[in-house]
């Protein structure tokens, strides 16, 4: 029985005792989808349904993105009079999952009481277009887990691969530094501590050693197949906000359209939006349906802040957002002297 | 500041300024008063105080043809509204080192402080701006053309 079989079982009758036991109206888990490879995010309310749950190395999604919309402020008092009252939510929570909770309760955008946070240890999800790729001509009929964590694959000629994870683990899981739920009411199985690697890193170096046009280019490979669809940002648990500069019309700050310096300026501006706030989930990097590599920017920034301000999002409720504080001393030599 | 087509010959950097109300302004007031000698390729922006200035103005100026753009605030330590430019500070530090990351000229966009007193201060550093621009040539890179 493989290690994921397990933890799904006892993540069925947790949630069953959390929904008999009325501690969560509703729980935030994953389904397993009609295709290989995927699976769907599932909102149950009913104990009887607690067998829809499932847990596999195809759990990508990270469900924290819905948390913020359940709990949203009534607009006015009469809407507060007539609201109900806000949910108790479960959620099933990876480690990348997690720090996205923290830094949106570091953000007030949730409240706490209301929570149930179920972190399950995760040894790293399956990027999709990876596990077809590694596949080749086969066409995959059905997917899962071995009892290494390997992925045994069905294909259409009826013969089992097997897959190594390692080599079909999403980047974002191979760029993770802490797997580990760092936040967590219940905890299902061991995940590892401090998991140590510099992919990230190395990534940011390989792009930055490159001379100042070569880097452009890079940038521009990314501009130029983006078709603006919107779906980093719906995807990016941080991407909350009510009112967001790329929606508005009056004015309109930014051209909605694929020209190229719209597209430059919407990813230059997402990325600093997200400047110390992104917890490298990958969502973005999922939902792109051109396969972009999104994080481009992300990356560069997200060790900038940690150099310079020594600063890692989703750490810790307590901590004060890096760009709401600041030092006496903060380094400035990038300031022009005469 | 609408993008138009112009000759590569005869150009001038167009360079735009954001300074802050309580010390850059007067600054740059100082500099005029004092008949104080500097390019004339700054088209100047006031702002209450440095931490009002949104990442997002600088990148819409590029975009609408600046070749430059010149952020400056009080000194560290001597904001009108206490801290508004040590906010701004780190909000500066991760706008430059993006833009290099992305490929666009660290000289492009410039950050520095001027105090109300400092009007030669202000003159050498457009001096300087404008004449690094003046090297790197006409921004091409973020400028939106609406041809397409």
């Amino acid at each position: 029985m493989s290690a994921s079989h397990q933890i799904e079982a006892r993540l069925r009758e947790t949630v069953e005792k959390l929904l008999r036991e009325k501690k969560v109206s509703l729980f935030l888990g994953f389904e397993k989808a009609s295709l290989p490879f995927r699976t769907t995010p599932l909102f149950l309310t009913k104990t009887q349904e607690v067998e829809r749950l499932a847990w596999n190395p195809f759990c990508t999604a990270n469900l924290s993105v819905y948390l913020p919309r359940l709990f949203q402020a009534p607009a006015d008092a009469r809407a507060a009079k007539a609201a109900p009252p806000p949910p108790t939510v479960g959620v099933a929570l990876k480690g990348c999952d997690a720090r996205s909770v923290v830094a949106l309760l570091q953000e007030r955008q949730l409240p706490r009481e209301n929570l149930v946070l179920l972190g399950i240890a995760c040894p790293g999800m399956v990027d999709r277009r990876k596990a077809e790729k590694a596949l080749g001509e086969h066409e995959a009929l059905g997917a899962g887990e071995d009892g290494r964590g390997n992925i045994r694959v069905v294909v259409d000629d009826g013969t089992e691969i097997t897959l190594r994870r390692e080599d079909v683990v999403a980047d974002a899981c191979l760029e993770c530094r802490s797997p580990a739920p760092a936040i967590h009411d219940i905890l299902l199985g061991t995940p590892v501590e401090g998991k140590k690697t510099e992919t990230a890193r190395l990534r940011t170096a390989e792009f930055e050693s490159r001379p100042l046009e070569a880097r452009w280019a890079g940038f521009q490979e990314v501009v130029a197949r983006c078709i603006r669809c919107n779906a980093c940002r719906q995807a990016c648990p941080m991407c909350y906000c009510k009112t967001c500069i790329f929606d508005q019309t009056r004015p309109r700050w930014i051209g909605a359209g694929t020209n190229i310096s719209d597209v430059a300026i919407y990813h230059l501006v997402r990325a600093f939006h997200l400047a110390g706030r992104c917890t490298e989930c990958g969502a973005c990097e999922r939902a792109c349906p051109m396969g972009i590599d999104v994080r481009l920017l992300g990356r560069k920034l997200s060790a900038e802040v940690e150099d310079l301000y020594g600063y890692r999002p989703g750490e810790a409720i307590e901590a004060t957002p890096v760009l709401s504080s600041f030092a006496m001393d903060d380094p400035q030599d990038f300031v022009t002297e005469p | 500041m609408q993008s138009e087509a112009r000759p590569e010959k005869g150009w001038e950097p167009r360079i735009l300024a954001f300074l802050c109300n309580w010390c850059s302004y007067a600054g740059a007031d100082l500099a005029g008063v004092s008949r104080i000698q500097y390019p004339p390729n700054l088209r100047i922006i006031r702002v209450p105080c440095s931490g009002r200035i949104n990442p997002f103005f600088l990148l819409r100026g590029l975009q609408n043809g600046a070749d430059g753009v010149l952020v400056s605030g009080c000194h560290p330590g001597d904001c009108h509204y206490i801290s508004g430019n040590l906010a701004a500070r780190r909000k500066f530090a991760l706008v430059q080192e993006l833009l290099k990351y992305a490929g666009i000229e660290p000289e492009r966009v410039q950050f520095t402080w001027v105090s109300a007193s400092e009007g030669g201060r202000f003159a050498a550093i457009v001096e300087k701006v404008v004449e690094q621009i003046q090297k790197l040539g006409p921004n091409k890179k973020l400028v939106k053309s609406y041809e397409r």
